[in-house]
């Protein structure tokens, strides 16, 4: 019955379109006034919630992200991407993906990089005679490596979902293959479909051009270098590591680039604070959330539930997966970080599966979500930047749907795929 | 309501660039100076919690917050605008529980201090909360009294060059 109360109640609100923190924050105090616990406690958890100094790596991630893909780096890495792959038949489809994953490095926003490469690439494929929706839908399926390639916030928000018991770091590295892969798997098709539709292809970038293109690309690229780093020397904690990305960032920007003007900023702050702000109560109202549960041993019921119906953990992953992708179709995917982590993870402790490697599996689970109706803010961006409708983009997503399954599928059951880097890297 | 929402943003807005410049004046002044400072780290803190309480108030009023529409977008206009006050509803009280129940925590811990500044009380580490409240109040009384802003808003003046 507390169950009852406390889930029940959130999804409720949530079906009526109470905001999702809000709804966090009601069901908590149903739940509260539900068990006998003084509504203090409540508001004690969310205050808790916003003042962990490991928090502070969301908004720095973020803002890092928004200077850089704003500030022209997302048109050099489209540059840098060219010569590698323009060539190849299907050449700008793939300079897209490229780039997404080069972006990855720099920015952990799928909306954001839908925006920062979709803007400059879906004119240029269109103008080149590949069709709206194709190029709209490699824009946005590609924008989800960035959800696994370091730096992303979305792992911060895992690792403090749970608790602070799984290593930011290993996170941040067990990403980077998951991340590849996944962009392999859309090139693999992308390749395909251009072959069978005869796409075009790129003249090759002349070479005298090349070192000019590299040494702009590195620039920016040195970001994620000094983020990752900054943690792996243990010079810098993480958000030490992302602040001082927010002030490199900013002076390439500025001072190296020349693009970014001054008058621009304080509309770029406002987008940050928009962003950030929104997913920070959320985090403190899921803090009070979590707690309610955890009173509830809301956990631990699940957890004899899952158990119950299996010991295996390949068909506990297989449920989870489908869970977590119908669950991601619905909502956002902060709100389900936050709010799945703590249910899952003493029933991954009990069968055995590694938190990293289960915290990468549910990134791209319901990053996938970002791109499925009803819910799903990439998409929406997508289209709008695309010129196309959700109607038109979803009829012909199939396809990349497959490909983006398929990676999941590697990833959820080759754990070495997500291990073995922070294994070596961080022993 | 446009000035409020204004100073929310600037609010918020210079305690990021502030808590920015602060993380790495700690780093700098401990590797560079070889001086560690004490301050940057429970600084930062007092100024993520008025960021994301502050921000999250003027969020609400750019309807930036993430909600499922899906229900909303199905049902008829009748039942939508039945469902929008259900909503708005639940946002006052909300709001109000973070006002009346966020001053009580300031109150209880207004005479602890923080270690680091010794004059300076725990609870203006608190206080955004029900600030929040208070400003998702008005926000929400603007929004049943005079309707949702005008898209020449200030709300839709981020926008990036470019890129939409």
């Amino acid at each position: 019955m507390d169950a009852l109360v406390l889930l029940g109640s959130f999804a409720l609100l949530c079906a009526l379109g109470v905001p999702v923190a809000f709804a966090l924050g009601l069901a908590a105090i149903c739940g509260a006034l539900w068990a006998d616990i003084p509504l203090e406690a409540v508001m004690l958890k969310i205050s808790d919630g916003t003042d962990d100094f490991a928090l502070l790596a969301i908004p720095f991630f973020v803002l890092a992200g928004a200077i850089m893909a704003e500030g022209g780096m997302a048109t050099r890495l489209i540059d840098l991407a060219r010569i590698f792959v323009g060539f190849v038949r299907g050449g700008l489809a793939l300079v897209n993906v490229l780039a997404m994953t080069l972006l990855g490095c720099i920015s952990g926003s799928s909306v954001a990089d839908t925006s920062a490469i979709g803007s400059v690439m879906i004119p240029q494929m269109v103008k080149r005679g590949y069709p709206r929706v194709f190029s709209t839908n490699v824009t946005i399926c590609g924008s989800i490596q960035t959800l696994l390639i370091p730096p992303s916030h979305n792992m911060v928000i895992y690792s403090l979902a749970a608790g602070g018991s799984v290593s930011l770091s290993h996170l941040l590295i067990g990403g980077i293959i998951p991340g590849l892969i996944f962009g392999l798997c859309l090139v693999g098709l992308v390749l395909w479909i251009s072959h069978k539709r005869n796409f075009p292809k790129e003249e090759r970038v002349p070479l005298s051009a090349v070192p000019k293109i590299v040494i702009d690309a590195v620039w920016g690229l040195v970001t994620i270098v000094i983020i990752m780093g900054g943690i792996l020397s243990g010079v810098f904690t993480a958000t030490e590591s992302a602040a001082v990305a927010c002030v490199y960032a900013f002076l390439v920007t500025v001072f190296i680039y020349g693009d970014y003007k001054w008058r621009e900023l304080p509309h770029l702050i406002h987008r940050v604070v928009k962003t950030v702000a929104m997913v920070m109560m959320l985090i403190g109202f899921s803090v009070a959330f979590g707690y309610m549960m955890a009173i509830m041993q809301i956990p631990a019921k699940v957890t004899q539930f899952f158990l119950s119906v299996t010991n295996d953990k390949y068909v506990f992953l297989m449920m989870a997966n489908i869970l977590l992708l119908a669950l991601g179709t619905f909502m956002d995917l902060a709100p389900m970080l936050l709010i799945c982590t703590p249910i899952f993870l003493p029933v991954i402790a009990q069968l055995g599966i590694d938190p990293v490697h289960f915290g990468i599996v549910m990134i791209l689970n319901l990053g996938i979500g970002l791109i499925t109706p009803p819910v799903g803010p990439t998409l929406f961006v997508g289209c709008a930047i695309g010129k196309v409708t959700m109607e038109q983009v979803s009829r012909e997503l199939w396809p990349f749907y497959g490909a983006m399954c398929f990676a999941l599928l590697l990833v959820t059951y080759i754990p070495a795929l997500t291990l073995w880097l922070p294994n070596l890297i961080l022993r | 309501m446009e000035r409020l929402y204004l100073a929310c943003v600037v609010v918020a807005g210079a305690a990021l660039v502030a808590i920015t410049l602060m993380i790495p004046l700690g780093v700098f002044m401990r590797y560079a100076m070889n001086s560690a400072l004490s301050w940057p780290e429970p600084a930062s803190v007092v100024m993520m919690v008025l960021f994301s309480f502050v921000g999250g108030a003027a969020v609400f009023r750019a309807h930036g917050h993430i909600a499922v529409q899906a229900l909303l977008d199905s049902v008829s206009p009748f039942k939508r605008r039945v469902m929008l006050v259900a909503v708005d509803a639940l946002t006052a009280l909300i709001a109000l529980f973070m006002l009346v129940y966020g001053i009580q925590l300031c109150l209880v811990t207004r005479f602890q201090t923080i270690a680091e500044f010794p004059s300076l009380s725990v609870a203006v580490t608190y206080a955004p909360i029900p600030l929040a409240g208070l400003l998702i109040v008005l926000f929400l009384i603007e929004r049943v009294w005079v309707g949702a802003p005008p898209p020449t808003s200030i709300m839709y003046s981020d926008r990036a060059v470019g890129l939409e």
